[in-house]
Order: C-alpha cells, then sequence, then structure tokens
C-alpha cells in the first residue's frame, strides 16, 4: 500500500468514528484534561484496537503490525489532526509492551500482551518516589520474595493516569541491601488489589494526571519480573530508550493547534498589532519549524549517524518551547488572562498552566543538560 | 548534518583538507594557493553541477557538507559565492558562464541591493558585497530578476571589514551591460542556505574549541567543564546548535529536491543559523574568560565572522518574517 492510501485509510477510519460513535471524546484527555471522558476513552481505545491501531510499530512476532516508520508518522498525525482525544493507555502501549516484547518470556509476552493489543488492560509506570525523582537509581521501594510471590512496599509518586490503570511495571530493590543501580528488579504488578492505594495529586492545573501510589504488602506472581532479579535497571533503562521519536510528530500537530489558538487569541485582542508580539509569535512558529525538521533529522538516522542524545535534544527544545508558548497565550490576550469563566480554566489557561511540567518530567531540563554534557561531550561529572 | 555513508566519506577527507592546507589562522590574508587546490585539486566549485556541464553531478547537500567544513576554517576564498553561483548557472540558460568558474580562474559574487534595469543596462550602488573585490562575475539582482554582469563593467572599492577573514566590497553600476540569467529570489534562497551551512559549521567548531578549552582549563583544582553551571550552558549551545543543524539539513535537501517548501525553509535556516552561531560565538567568548578576549586567540574570529553572516542578505528577524509569511499564506 502506498503511503498516500495509507493516509487516506487512517484518514476514513479516524472520522467514521469520531465525526459518529466517539463525536464525545475529541479532543479531550490532553495535559490539565486527562479526567475527561474515561469509561468512553477506555471504550476508544478498545476500538482502536478492533481497528488494529494499537501495537502499530510493534514487530509482528509481537502482534503488531509492523509499520514503517513513515506509516506511523502518517498515523500520528492524522489522529492529532482529527482531535483524537489523549490515549489512556499511552504507557502500556509505548512502554510496557515493548518492554515486554523486548526482554519477557515467552510466558510473559503471551500472558501480557494480548491485553495491551486489544485495549483492555491499562498500564502506568511506577518509577519516581519522593527520594527518588532525577535521581532514579535512589529507589527505596523493596520487594522480597516469599512463597506466594512478591512482596512490595513503599510509595511511588507522579505516576501518570494511575488512577485508570489495571498494572503497574516497577522498578523496586529486591536485594536487601543494595545501593544505587545493582539490586533493583523490574516488576508486573496488579493494581487492582488491598495492598495498593492510589492517591491522585491535585495539581497546579486543578486536575490530576499525577498519583501517588502507596505498595503496603502488595503481591504478585513469583513469575512477573522481567530480566534476572537484581537486574532491573538495565531494562527500567532500556523502557525510556522506547520513547521513541515517532510520536513526536503528531505531538506537533497538537502543538500547531496550540500555536493557532494563541493566534487567533492575539488577533481577537489586538495584540497582533504590535510588532513585538508579531515577532513573538514568529519565533513560536519558526521554532516549530525546526522541532519538525529535529524530529525528521532522528527518524532518518541510524546508528553510525546518531549522536547518541537526540532524545536529550529533543526534549529540552520542546518541553521550552510549549512553555513560552504558554506565556504567550497569557501576554497575547493581556489583563482578560487573569479571569476564570464558568466552569474552570480556559483551554489557553490550561495550556499555559500544564506547559509547566514538561520541562520536569520525564527528566527535568537540568537532568537532560547534565546527560548532553557528559554523554556528548564527556565532560567530568559535577563533584560539589 | 546527518550523514550518509557519502557524504561522511566527503565530510572526513575535506576535514582533512582544511585543517592541514586552510586552517583558521591562515584566512587572513588571500591565498591563491588555497583557492587553486579547491578549484583545480577538488573541483569544489563545480560540486553540485550537473555532470555533462562539467561539474561533478553531487547535490546541493554534498554542497553543504564542503560548505560546514570550510565554516570550520572560517574560509576567506569566495567558495560559497562561486559554488552556489555556478549552481545557478547550471540551470539557467547561461551555461556558457560556467567554465572559469568550474576551473578556477574567476570567481562570483553576489550583488544584492538597490540596482536598476533599463535595457539591458544596469544601475545602482551596493555598499557591502561579500568576494566582489576578487570576483570577475558578479551576479545582481535587479528586484525578482537575476543578471550577470562582468565585474570589469563595475567599479568595484575594497573595504576594511569587521571581519577580517572575510573581503567586503563597495559596488558600483553605471549603465553596466548585464544579461539576464534567472530569478533572484531562488539565487538568494540557495545562497541563504549555503550561509546557514557555513554558519553551522563553523559554529560546531567554535563550539568544540570551547568545550576542549574548559576540559583541560583548571581553576579550584579542578577542570572547568566540571562546574554544572558551565556545563548547563554548553549543554545549552548544543541544543541550539543540533537544532539549527536539523533545519539546514531539512533546508539542503530541499534545495536539492527543489522541493516546494524551499522559499520557506531557506530564510528560516540561514534566520536559525546564524542566531545559533552569534549564541555560540559570544558565548565562546566568555567561556575562554580573558584568553578568548585577546587578538591572538581564534574566538573573536568566529565571533565577527557570525555577526557579518548574520547582518549580511538581511537579519534574522526578517528572514523569520519572510519565511513566516510565505509559509502561512493561503
Amino acid at each position: 500500500m502506498s503511503l498516500a492510501d495509507f493516509r487516506g485509510e487512517v484518514q476514513a477510519w479516524l472520522r467514521e468514528r469520531l465525526d459518529g460513535k466517539f463525536a464525545a471524546v475529541v479532543g479531550t484527555g490532553g495535559p490539565g484534561r486527562e479526567h475527561e471522558h474515561v469509561e468512553e476513552r477506555k471504550a476508544w481505545e478498545q476500538e482502536l484496537a478492533r481497528g488494529g491501531w494499537v501495537g502499530l510499530g510493534w514487530p509482528r512476532d509481537a502482534g503488531g503490525r509492523g509499520a514503517s516508520i513513515e506509516e506511523q508518522v502518517v498515523f500520528y498525525e492524522e489522529y492529532a489532526r482529527a482531535g483524537g482525544p489523549g490515549r489512556i493507555n499511552h504507557l502500556g502501549e509505548q512502554l510496557a509492551g515493548p518492554t515486554i516484547a523486548a526482554f519477557g518470556t515467552q510466558e510473559q509476552k503471551d500472558r501480557f500482551l494480548p491485553g495491551i493489543l486489544q485495549g483492555t488492560d491499562i498500564w502506568c509506570q511506577g518509577y519516581s518516589e519522593p527520594g527518588a525523582g532525577s535521581d532514579l537509581a535512589a529507589v527505596r521501594t523493596t520487594a522480597v520474595m516469599r512463597e506466594d510471590g512478591w512482596h512490595i512496599d513503599g510509595q511511588k509518586v507522579w505516576t501518570s493516569l494511575t488512577q485508570y490503570a489495571d498494572w503497574c511495571f516497577v522498578l523496586a530493590r529486591s536485594d536487601a541491601g543494595s545501593e544505587r543501580h545493582r539490586g533493583l528488579s523490574y516488576l508486573l504488578v496488579p493494581m487492582r488489589q488491598p495492598g495498593v492505594e492510589v492517591r491522585p495529586i491535585v495539581q497546579l492545573t486543578g486536575t490530576s494526571e499525577f498519583n501517588e501510589v502507596f505498595f503496603d504488602d502488595a503481591v504478585t506472581a513469583a513469575d512477573n519480573v522481567v530480566g534476572e532479579p537484581g537486574a532491573g535497571w538495565r531494562v527500567a533503562m532500556g523502557t525510556l530508550a522506547f520513547e521513541r521519536g515517532v510520536s513526536t510528530l503528531g505531538q506537533q500537530v497538537g502543538f500547531a493547534h496550540d500555536l493557532d489558538q494563541v493566534i487567533a487569541a492575539a488577533i481577537s485582542s489586538g495584540a497582533v498589532e504590535h510588532d513585538a508580539v508579531k515577532d513573538q509569535i514568529v519565533e513560536a512558529w519558526a521554532g516549530l519549524q525546526t522541532l519538525r525538521h529535529s524530529a525528521l533529522r532522528t527518524l532518518n538516522n541510524d546508528a553510525s549517524s546518531s549522536t547518541g542524545v537526540e532524545a536529550n535534544v529533543s526534549k529540552l527544545l520542546w518541553a521550552n518551547w510549549h512553555q513560552r508558548l504558554g506565556e504567550l497565550a497569557m501576554s497575547v490576550q493581556g489583563a482578560a488572562a487573569t479571569v476564570v469563566d464558568g466552569d474552570g480554566f480556559s483551554p489557553l489557561q490550561t495550556m499555559f498552566l500544564a506547559s509547566r511540567a514538561g520541562t520536569i518530567y520525564g527528566g527535568s531540563n537540568e537532568v537532560q543538560r547534565n546527560i548532553i554534557a557528559e554523554r556528548f561531550w564527556g565532560l567530568p561529572k559535577d563533584r560539589a | 548534518m546527518t550523514d550518509s555513508a557519502d557524504t561522511a566519506e566527503l565530510r572526513s577527507t575535506l576535514r582533512g583538507f582544511f585543517e592541514q592546507h586552510a586552517p583558521t589562522r591562515s584566512q587572513l590574508a588571500d591565498d591563491p594557493g588555497q583557492w587553486k587546490r579547491l578549484t583545480t585539486e577538488l573541483g569544489l566549485t563545480g560540486l553540485a553541477v550537473p555532470e555533462e556541464q562539467g561539474g561533478s553531478g553531487a547535490s546541493y547537500v554534498e554542497l553543504a557538507v564542503v560548505l560546514e567544513e570550510a565554516g570550520r576554517s572560517l574560509l576567506r576564498a569566495p567558495l560559497l559565492s562561486t559554488a552556489v553561483a555556478a549552481v545557478v548557472l547550471a540551470d539557467s540558460d547561461a551555461g556558457d558562464l560556467l567554465p572559469p568558474l568550474l576551473d578556477g580562474s574567476m570567481s562570483a559574487a553576489f550583488v544584492v541591493g538597490d540596482v536598476t534595469v533599463d535595457g539591458d543596462r544596469l544601475t545602482g550602488s551596493v555598499a557591502q558585497v561579500v568576494d566582489a573585490a576578487a570576483a570577475g562575475l558578479l551576479l545582481v539582482t535587479v528586484g525578482d530578476a537575476l543578471y550577470a554582469v562582468d565585474a570589469a563593467a563595475a567599479t568595484i572599492r575594497s573595504l576594511e571589514a569587521l571581519d577580517p577573514t572575510r573581503p567586503l566590497a563597495a559596488v558600483e553600476l553605471d549603465g553596466a551591460s548585464g544579461r539576464r540569467v534567472g530569478d533572484a529570489a531562488h539565487a538568494l534562497d540557495l545562497l541563504h542556505v549555503a550561509l546557514a551551512a557555513e554558519s553551522v559549521g563553523a559554529a560546531r567548531a567554535v563550539l568544540e574549541m570551547t568545550v576542549a578549552y574548559l576540559t583541560v582549563r583548571e581553576q579550584f583544582g579542578r577542570p572547568l567543564g566540571s562546574f554544572q553551571a558551565l556545563r548547563h550552558r554548553v549543554a545549552d549551545l548544543t541544543v541550539e546548535l543540533e537544532a539549527a543543524t536539523s533545519t539546514v539539513w531539512y533546508a539542503a535537501r530541499a534545495a536539492a529536491e527543489r522541493a516546494p517548501d524551499l522559499p520557506v525553509v531557506a530564510p528560516l535556516a540561514k534566520a536559525t543559523a546564524t542566531d545559533a552561531f552569534t549564541h555560540i560565538a559570544g558565548d565562546a567568548i566568555q567561556l575562554h574568560g580573558g584568553i578568548g578576549f585577546t587578538w591572538e586567540h581564534d574566538a573573536h574570529l568566529y565571533f565577527k565572522r557570525a555577526w557579518t553572516t548574520a547582518l549580511l542578505h538581511d537579519d534574522a528577524r526578517t528572514l523569520r518574517r519572510t519565511a513566516f509569511d510565505r509559509g502561512t499564506r493561503g
């Protein structure tokens, strides 16, 4: 099938549903709007699965569609263009599934991949802790093997969409007395059990994408460890590497939509008449073009041409860009932006507020800069 | 620049050539020997000219790689002007003007300013023209049109340039005979992409120089590069450089493929690249400390090239507006 035919197929499939049965979920579920239409978005995930759109880029032997990078880009672009809702199981599809496919046993693949591909099992990620944020190797949650399986105790935090999750991939310390990267295990833990308590964190958006998770003698089967017990760090780092560049092109379609809204607000308020504001809009537009060029360059790289820090550069670029756009969204509205009308924050207010998280999660700007300094340039670590 | 196997080999060859035969320090005065080697030995002015017209038949992507490498040395010789002129002429019906540019017996310069035409007679004066003093052929923009003018028909006065590695001259045309050779807009797009490629090459070189210094220079008993304030500054400059490189790469490919969005990305590439270059070259002086402020150190040569390139052929703000207007029209 040609790429144009593929694009047509994607468009037709999405239009039929998002103009029809699933019209209610259009545009919902993004940052600051995670709580919207949760049941409908769960149903949507299963509808996507029936259409063969979940696991699009997974290898065929893992049950995926084995789509080319170009096809995946087309899908994400068209999905964003059609106003497809925030994916409630993106951690399952993007992180848990590929990790299990790469590092798991055949039994684990048979057990867990179908639930992700069918959109029935929602996953969350149990990495960060109150004492282990940017310094992930400081994990203190423990896992102890007993007769009936692994027993897990500890606290995770900043876990996305956990309140809707059925399963969690948890990084826990399984070798008592071990330190840093050694002695950690990568465990698959069911969320619906008495030993797990989820408390949503009310963010400065007023909504709750992130949660605290308390494990108090939570249990999972002995087989539910990915990789060797005690060797979970390597698996956890592998998971992070699956955060590929493909979905960023879809993200950029969303960014373009945000920019359009900012321009509309600037025209409506008259701010666009000011040269300085026009310049800021032009700079935002130019920055978005460069984000696209960077993503395309990353996708076309192979191992020999890779700088090894594309993901870090890209994270700093888009998170900073989006944060500046959020600020521009406010300044073009002027004093009118200080008032909350009706039911809650406006889309631009929500975008402005939610954009503060991008420079913190998934490796803060400061951590990304350290990685670039060390990995790309070989600069010595700061020992102060 | 993302290298395929072919461009990686080209880059490696040129890196060795410039380091050995045309280092930065040799760019402060004209060196006819360098020009001769670049043209007759390496054939670089005809690199992106089709083989049937006497060139090497490579694409604009390869030319961009060459210019990145030339930028590392702040090459003084008129390679950029002449190679871009050759691409423009190869694509026109003035292919008969090509041979002296390809064999290095003549160089070219782009004259962009207020020039008018009456019949085939061009009149006007342009105050700052790169590479004009040595040029035998002038490509002059007149509104939307591009004209070729014999440099002997113009009055050309060398200027003392802020950037000592890039010759500037004032050009005056007083009824000089011109020959229509194509459209100005496309030629300027190609020129912008070329300047952008040169700028990211130079920016990368001066950033590498700076990081090397931070690695060996010690204060308070430890390398400067171990201080997080400096590491983070280097990282931010790296992000800006990599982003600009991505846009330059995209624009070079657009030029090679004559993509419909070249008029959008060409001005954007120059704006993005010179922004990165001016920031990196400025910070390079700061991060070198006192030594970076001296005449004998190379940092100021990069700084002056960065600002000169940013200000000639439209500044970043103007170019971004051009790109925006072209990219969002309709």
